[in-house]
Formats: C-alpha cells, sequence, structure tokens
C-alpha cells in the first residue's frame, strides 16, 4: 500500500496543507477561539451592564428589613457603589402602590429590579422579583446568597442558637472528591480533569471536522478539475487515497501535537504550579494513547470524509452529503461531553467499546475515571479493525466516485459501487 | 500471425533494443530472423549472448474487453493490436466506448472480462510509468507552480533528479515558458496551461503515449504543436495511441486504426490495407460541371457529394474504366479521378450506418 507513488501524493499534501497559512492560522487560533469563547461566556454571563444596579429591596418586617441591610452592607459589590440598594419595609397592601409607582422607574430601567421579601419567606423561602429582565441569573447568584442568610438569621435569632450553630446551617455540603485507582495513591481530584476531558473531546471532535471538511474539499477539487484522470493515470486510486489520508493525517497529528504541548508541560513538568483545585492526574502514556487513539480517528474519518468528497463533483452537493459522517462525529462528541457530569454512567462504558463512538468517548471517560487496561486494549482494537474496514470500503466508493461527473448519484446507486468491479 | 519475434543477444550487428526495433509486417521479420540466424551461426561465440529480450511485433493487445456500467454495455469483447512505433487511431463516435476502452488499457478501469498485454505480458500497474496520458478531460492543480507540477507528475511516475529538471527546463524554454517556471498555473492563459499539460504527459520520455480526443479544447496553435510532438515522438519509435471522432485527422496521422461502434470494434488492421480493400469500387473525384447523368447509371451503386469532393462507387472494380469514359464523353472537367480511394469517412458509414444524428456528430472536414 505505502510505495515510492503514495509517498509522492503524501508529500504534496504535506506541502499544501502543513506549509499553509491557513494551517497556521487554525492551529494557533482554535486555542485562542477555545479559551476566548469560555472566557466570552464567562464575562457574558457576569457581565451586568456599564450601569449601576439599583435595587429597592423591600420586607414585610422590619427584622428582616434590618437583617438583609447588615448583610448586604458589608458586600464588596456593595461598599464599591456598584450595587445601590434601598431597603424599606412595608405590608403587602402599601407594596402594590409602591409597585405601580414604581413601574415606570422599571421600565425605563433607573430602578433595576423590586425585590419583596414577605414573612412568609420565613417559612418557605419564597421571595418576589419585580424587573423588566426577571432572568437576570447573574443578579440572583449574587444576591441569592445574601438573602439567604438573611433569612436564617431571622428565623434562628428568635429562636436563642448560638452564632456558631447558625454558621453551620447557613453552610451547604462541599464535596471533597478523591480518586482511587489500582496503581496509584488514593489522589485528591480536582477540577482539571474535568477541564481536561472537555479540551481534549472538544480538540478531537474539531480536528476530525475540521480536517474531514478539507480533505473532502481536496477530493471534490481535483474532480472538478478534472485532474484526477491525469493521475489516475501514474498512480491507483488506492495509492492516490492512501497518499492524501496520511498527508492529511500527517498534518493533524502535528497539530495536535502542537495542542497538547502545554498539557504535557503541566503534566511532567514542575513549571506550572496549579492550584489543588485544579491538579490534572494524567500521565505520559495516557497523552500517547490519545495520540494514537487520534491518528486512527482520523484515518477513519478521514476514509469516510473522502470517499463522500468522490461522490459528489461540487461543494454544495458534498456538504448536504455529509449528514451520516457528521452524525458518526455529533453524536459520540454530545456522549463525551456529557460524561463530564456522570463519567461512570453505563453509556459511556458501553459507548467506548462501540466502534466510531469509542474515539472520542474512550478518551474522555480515561481524563476522568480508570479505566481497566482490557477496555482500553479492546476499544484499541476495536478501532484498528474499524479502520481497516473503513479504509477498504472507502476505497472503493472512491475509486468509482472520482471518474463520475454530472448526475447526482442517490444512495441506492453508491451502495451498488460496492459490488462494482473496478 | 506471427506475433512472437525473438529471443536474442541485444549486441547482435541490429542493435536491437527494446522498444526501439520496428517491425510492421512479416516480410521484414522474415528477412530479419534469416540475418540474425546467419550471424548467430558465423558467431557462435558465447560473449553475443548479453541480454535475453523478446521482442514483439505488438506493443500492446486488446484481446476480447468487455466492460459494462450497470445495464450499459460501455465495451463489447474488443479487440486489438497495436504495432511498434505506429501511431494507431481508435475511431468512432462520441459514446461509441473509445474512453472507456482507453481507461482498460490505462488500468483506470478493470475490465469485467479480458485483458491487454503490453509486448507479451500481461499488464499491471507497472505500465503506467511507461505510458504518458492525455485524457480528455484534463487539468492541473490550479495554485502549484509551473515548475512544481511537473517535477510532481514526473515523480508520480518514478523520474526525480537532475535530469528530469534539466529536461524540463528544456520543454519549458522550447515552449517559451521558461520565464514562467515559479508562476502559479492558475495565472498562465488556457493556451499556456495546455502546454504544460502536454510537458507532464511526455516529460518522464514513455515508450507509449495515449492521448484521448487530444484535440478537443485545444487552440491551433497548440494543435499544431501536439501535431509536431506525435510524430517528433513517433521518429523516436515510441508508440502512440490516440482515440478520436475526428475521421479526417485520423486518416492523416494514423498507421493503424480501430474502429469502434456502441462498444464493439467493427474494423481494424493498417489503414493502407483497409482503404485497399473497401477502395477497390470507390473512385474519389474532384470535377467541375453536372454529373447528375450518372444517377441512371445502372452500373454505379451510390453516389455521395462531400462538398470539394463526392465520392462514387461502382458496382464491379472494372466498371472505374466505364465511369471515366462516361465523364469525359459528357465534357464534365475533371480536376481529379482517384480510383480505389475512399475515404474513412466513408467505410465508416458503411459500416456503423449513417443517421441524421450520427452525421452531426462526426466531422469529415
Amino acid at each position: 500500500m505505502f510505495n515510492q507513488k503514495t509517498f509522492a501524493v503524501m508529500k504534496r499534501e504535506l506541502r499544501e496543507k502543513l506549509l499553509s497559512k491557513t494551517f497556521l492560522l487554525m492551529t494557533f487560533l482554535i486555542p485562542v477561539f477555545m479559551f476566548g469563547g469560555l472566557a466570552l461566556q464567562t464575562f457574558v454571563m457576569s457581565y451586568s451592564g456599564n450601569g449601576d444596579t439599583f435595587l429597592s429591596i423591600v420586607s414585610e418586617t422590619p427584622k428582616i428589613t434590618n437583617e438583609l441591610q447588615k448583610e448586604f452592607s458589608d458586600k464588596p459589590f456593595v461598599k464599591k457603589g456598584k450595587f445601590v440598594i434601598s431597603y424599606l419595609t412595608m405590608n403587602k397592601e402599601t407594596f402594590k402602590k409602591f409597585l405601580n409607582q414604581s413601574r415606570q422607574d422599571l421600565i425605563s430601567e433607573k430602578l433595576t429590579a423590586v425585590i419583596y421579601v414577605p414573612e412568609s419567606a420565613l417559612k418557605d423561602k419564597k421571595v418576589e422579583y419585580y424587573s423588566k429582565n426577571p432572568n437576570n441569573n447573574s443578579l440572583f447568584e449574587k444576591i441569592r446568597g445574601s438573602i439567604n442568610t438573611a433569612l436564617i438569621d431571622v428565623y434562628f435569632g428568635n429562636k436563642y442558637f448560638s452564632s456558631d450553630d447558625i454558621r453551620f446551617a447557613r453552610e451547604g455540603v462541599d464535596f471533597n472528591s478523591f480518586r482511587v485507582s489500582k496503581q496509584k495513591e488514593i489522589e485528591k481530584e480536582g477540577y482539571g480533569n474535568m477541564v481536561v476531558s472537555f479540551l481534549l473531546t472538544f480538540l478531537l471532535y474539531f480536528s476530525l471536522l475540521f480536517l474531514g471538511t478539507m480533505m473532502m474539499r481536496s477530493v471534490v477539487a481535483e474532480k472538478t478539475n478534472r485532474i484526477v484522470e491525469v493521475l489516475l493515470s501514474s498512480v491507483s486510486s488506492n495509492e492516490l487515497m492512501s497518499g492524501k489520508i496520511i498527508g492529511t493525517a500527517i498534518t493533524g497529528l502535528v497539530q495536535m501535537a502542537i495542542w497538547l504541548l502545554p498539557l504535557v508541560a503541566v503534566v511532567s513538568t514542575s513549571w506550572f504550579a496549579l492550584p489543588e483545585k485544579f491538579t490534572i492526574s494524567m500521565n505520559g502514556w495516557q497523552i500517547l494513547y490519545f495520540l494514537l487513539n487520534f491518528l486512527i480517528g482520523l484515518v477513519t474519518f478521514l476514509g469516510l470524509f473522502a470517499s463522500v468528497g468522490a461522490i459528489f463533483d461540487n461543494d454544495q452537493d458534498a456538504q448536504s452529503g455529509l449528514w451520516p459522517v457528521m452524525l458518526l462525529i455529533m453524536i459520540p462528541f454530545f456522549i463525551a461531553i456529557s460524561l463530564v457530569s456522570n463519567p461512570g454512567s453505563p453509556i459511556g462504558k458501553i459507548t467506548s467499546l462501540i466502534p466510531f463512538f469509542s474515539l472520542m468517548v474512550m478518551p474522555a471517560r480515561m481524563s476522568l475515571v480508570d479505566v481497566s487496561l482490557l477496555e482500553i486494549l479492546g476499544s484499541l482494537f476495536i478501532n484498528l479493525a474499524t479502520m481497516i474496514l473503513i479504509f477498504m470500503f472507502a476505497g472503493k466508493i472512491y475509486r468509482v466516485g472520482i471518474l463520475r461527473t454530472g448526475k447526482k448519484p442517490s444512495w441506492s446507486e453508491v451502495v451498488k459501487w460496492l459490488k462494482y468491479k473496478y | 500471425m506471427l506475433t512472437r519475434v525473438i529471443k536474442c543477444g541485444a549486441q547482435i550487428p541490429f542493435e536491437l533494443k527494446f522498444g526501439k526495433l520496428i517491425v510492421t509486417d512479416t516480410g521484414t521479420l522474415r528477412n530479419m530472423l534469416r540475418q540474425f540466424s546467419k550471424d548467430f551461426v558465423l558467431n557462435n561465440d558465447i560473449h553475443f549472448y548479453i541480454n535475453l529480450i523478446w521482442i514483439y511485433m505488438f506493443a500492446l493487445e486488446v484481446k476480447n474487453l468487455s466492460k459494462s456500467f450497470g445495464n450499459l454495455k460501455a465495451v463489447d469483447n474488443a479487440s486489438f493490436e497495436v504495432p511498434e512505433g505506429s501511431i494507431f487511431g481508435l475511431i468512432g463516435r462520441n459514446g461509441a466506448g473509445k474512453t472507456t476502452t482507453i481507461r482498460m488499457m490505462m488500468n483506470i478501469y478493470m475490465p469485467d472480462s479480458g485483458e491487454v498485454v503490453l509486448r507479451g505480458a500481461t499488464m499491471g500497474q507497472e505500465f503506467k510509468d511507461h505510458v504518458g496520458y492525455l485524457p480528455e478531460e484534463r487539468g492541473l492543480y490550479k495554485k502549484m507552480k509551473v515548475m512544481e507540477t511537473l517535477l510532481y507528475f514526473a515523480e508520480l511516475k518514478g523520474k526525480t533528479g537532475k535530469e528530469i529538471v534539466e529536461r524540463a527546463e528544456d520543454y519549458l524554454e522550447r515552449f517559451e515558458l521558461l520565464d514562467r517556471k515559479t508562476s502559479k498555473i492558475e495565472d498562465l492563459s488556457k493556451g499556456n496551461q495546455q502546454k504544460i499539460q502536454f510537458i507532464t504527459t511526455i516529460l518522464h520520455d514513455p515508450d507509449f503515449i495515449i492521448l484521448d480526443e487530444p484535440f478537443s479544447g485545444l487552440d491551433p496553435i497548440n494543435t499544431n504543436l501536439l501535431k509536431n510532438i506525435i510524430i517528433e515522438k513517433k521518429t523516436e519509435g515510441k508508440v502512440i495511441i490516440f482515440s478520436t471522432h475526428l475521421m479526417d485527422f485520423a486518416e492523416r496521422m494514423c498507421d493503424y486504426i480501430a474502429m469502434i461502434d456502441e462498444g464493439k470494434i467493427i474494423l481494424n488492421g493498417s489503414l493502407k490495407d483497409i482503404k485497399s480493400k473497401y477502395g477497390q469500387r470507390n473512385v474519389s473525384l474532384t470535377h467541375e460541371g453536372d454529373i447528375s447523368f450518372l444517377n441512371s447509371q445502372p452500373f454505379i451503386e451510390k453516389i455521395e457529394d462531400f462538398g470539394n469532393s463526392t465520392g462514387i462507387r461502382v458496382k464491379e472494380a472494372s466498371q472505374t474504366q466505364d465511369l471515366l469514359k462516361l465523364l469525359i464523353d459528357h465534357n464534365v472537367k475533371i480536376k481529379k479521378f482517384d480510383a480505389n480511394d475512399i475515404s474513412l469517412y466513408e467505410i465508416f458509414l458503411e459500416l456503423a450506418g449513417s443517421e441524421e444524428e450520427h452525421h452531426k456528430e462526426l466531422s469529415h472536414v
């Protein structure tokens, strides 16, 4: 399969892809986008606008009003003047009138919100929030804790508990996670592995999609440029496809290795002291496995993308014919992402041993929980076998497809191609 | 016909070299054998046997090739031979099966049945290194530079190194493109792109040059250029095979032809033999004056007006003299009277029929 001609095709692919501006741009921009995207999301979530927030907190009883005032006045956002809060005490009837008066201010956003804390909140902790924007989660996050504390203080303050008792009651439960595995000592688990799992899955997803589309475009271009028949007078379709796939796979591997460099540096050196919360429990073998798994996945999917490219003779048709391949990437991606919330789920366990799914689910699982060596080898074997099968299958479709132009073939025709003697 | 010639030592007086020996008929072959056996007897010495080489009269033999696409039988049991050192034309209408046949000869398609024999052995992928192929639908990588393109295609044929670079530069100079060697293909004019395409076809010095409808889409300058390349390669002893629907062109260039219609080979052999076989009762006439009186003559089988000339077929070969006499008697001014001459187009019509739509497709300038 690999000979001098495949090598020549591979070299051309490398020259075209690895040394292209697009490659450099993508390699350095993707991490920027990724972290930028995360940062942007966090920013948008926490951004409360240019102006300050004006709140009217109305309580039914002066006791609650006092507690709220005491609680809020300590908060930094109040001290800095970001939040301007007025505290009022009213019964329900007066509050209704007050709300009517404030309506204009709320609509013109002179007043961000009116919060009504009825006495019944001491039983059911239900408070009312009136605003032009009633689903302001970032604001809720900021004030929920303080209101809760104030209510707890009022509630227990009547019942002769010590302030320590009250402090204890106010606290939520905090999980300190420890990872238990066969080989290692019990380690304290942080968010680090979750972040790594998410990043790896995302990189895998993105890389397969990006390189696959690139591959498909290049096959379609060779068809529309009419260059493919000239090429086939020198190389066999198998040599051509292998050369293209190997060239693109190497490009992808180099790109992935560049992206993983920071992770390798964090894991293998002590240059970066991560806070305990973000400890990453990965080793060199896992990274190596990830790269190998990526390579296998890449070759598998490049074969699929190449055959989709060969079936159609323009980019638009090819894009619309891509959905079966897209499903094979998207579904495993979502499963892998959802593993973060429950790494031990049986779905994760099963799909990490199913062809195509395994490529994305297994690395995500491995970075979150301990996976037995047998399972790892099993998934490796399954993926390799899938790759070989896909290569044979894609080779056939590719061989028939690249010389066909004109009418868009139906899926049933494509299935017939598999039986053709070409 | 004898196809396998001889097994011999390469240093015998003929200076036989693989692919250079041109034997087109059995007479030449017999003479050569006689000469060879004489030398063999005279110089019965061990040092004459250096290499064992098989020499074939036929460079390529196409044997019973068939290929179907679904229900469509594109090529149906096609057989023909391409002699060494010849220009061979595969002739037929559009859609007759020429491209499919050529693709099978190139090992781009696998035949459903049949085989292609290259100098005695079943052809495999290695044939691709010895052939320069110019498909009807051709193209180059638009973003690649001229020199890169040439070297890449040579590398795909297994040729690299200084020699290829020099040869590429020679060709570029000859085609007045040397100053464009670092330009991108997309920056060249269409005509210049075609020139680059020709160079990629012949740069690796192939023994076989296969051209599928080579003149479609070429401007007059490049048509001439390609004709010159074909003739030059023939004098170098290369085998040139092309497919065309242009009968007139095939007639002027080919030594051998095969006619294909609806996937079947309906005629094949040397152009000379074919024309003499089909031309015995035919006269090609160029004249001035009215010849409509010929229509009533019982010995005339068919009259066909080709514009510049008229093709007339008599019922028996001896009647061409009667025809000449009749024309003179009727005071027709004869500019050319060519007995035993028939155009390839006429032969084709005779064999493949002459439906109206086919007329339009066929060009017979």
